[in-house]
């Protein structure tokens, strides 16, 4: 037991890990202070309350998008006034034809 | 397990009593390895409280509770990571931490025992926290948990989510890594011992 204890103290590698065994010695847990659950539940609290008013944020955008898209829809199915395409057409027509009259040649006479 | 499965099932289904419960029957344990994890006793209890508030945000996606000392481990070297990854180290307080350590190591290799017992324990952590320094912090913690947390290899498995051979690779490596930088420190301070002497 010596002797293994005596080469293992001799090679690096086991003065490294004796050495680890000692810093784990060293290092005993500590104790956690008063104030450590009363800190974390504030921390827990503090983004549970965030989480919450993005949530209702989020819920906001939602509802002002989906009314938008409403009035959108209301808008673009209101009734369109009711003119054919035959009117149209007619109207056109006799626009084209007072057109033509006035491209007669100069000294023309009309009959 | 420090706690029983039925006290995490509740844990997760939202029990705050049996949260707190869960903390305090981890939160010592777990207090200690991110003290040997960070090596600044001043930030441990920060860390802790953000390591308890990830497991409790994250409860919910614990598939069962027999992992869960790998779940809290996991969570604890993460939070350890970010630590670690925001702390700016500064090159010249750790200069000047090495000389120091060279002359504490000085005194050590002298073998008085004279000594008390708590300063041989500072010494111990001093030098051990300056090995730890002296390489990567996923050597680091890697280490730590290895040998100093005594963490099994499967364990680690489940910790690192990666083979076993794997592991053990990583593992001779960064073990060398730190057997360098200890035989270089013994050796400065055989220098300075002998020069003292």
């Amino acid at each position: 037991m010596v002797d293994q204890h005596k080469a293992r103290a001799e090679d690096p590698e086991g003065r490294l890990s004796e050495l680890f065994a000692a810093y784990r010695a060293a290092c005993p847990d500590p104790e956690p202070s008063a104030t450590f659950l009363p800190g974390l539940w504030e921390k827990i609290e503090a983004r549970r309350s965030f989480a919450y008013r993005l949530k209702r944020l989020s819920r906001g955008i939602i509802t002002a998008a989906a009314v938008v898209c409403l009035l959108m829809g209301l808008f673009l199915s209101r009734p369109e006034p009711s003119v054919s395409y035959v009117d149209v057409l007619t109207a056109d027509q006799s626009h084209d034809s007072a057109a033509d009259e006035d491209l007669l040649p100069a000294g023309y006479e009309r009959n | 397990m420090a706690v029983d499965f039925e006290l995490i099932q509740r844990a997760r289904k939202g029990d705050d009593a049996a949260f707190s419960q869960v903390v305090q029957a981890y939160r010592k344990r777990i207090l200690g390895t991110i003290a040997r994890l960070i090596g600044r006793p001043e930030d441990v209890e920060d860390v802790g409280q953000e390591v308890f508030l990830r497991l409790y945000y994250s409860l919910d996606q614990l598939r069962t509770p027999e992992v869960f000392e790998a779940w809290m481990y996991r969570l604890t070297v993460n939070a350890a990571y970010d630590y670690l990854r925001r702390r700016k180290r500064r090159a010249e307080a750790r200069m000047s931490d090495l000389s120091e350590q060279q002359v504490l190591w000085a005194d050590a290799a002298a073998g008085t025992e004279r000594e008390h017992e708590a300063q041989r324990r500072k010494r111990v952590r001093e030098l051990v926290d300056s090995l730890l320094s002296s390489v990567s912090k996923e050597d680091r913690i890697l280490l730590t948990l290895k040998e100093i947390e005594g963490l099994s290899l499967k364990e680690l498995e489940k910790v690192y989510g990666v083979n076993e051979n794997a592991l053990k690779v990583r593992l001779f490596r960064a073990r060398q890594r730190v057997l360098k930088v200890y035989e270089a420190m013994e050796g400065k301070a055989a220098v300075a011992g002998g020069s003292e002497g």
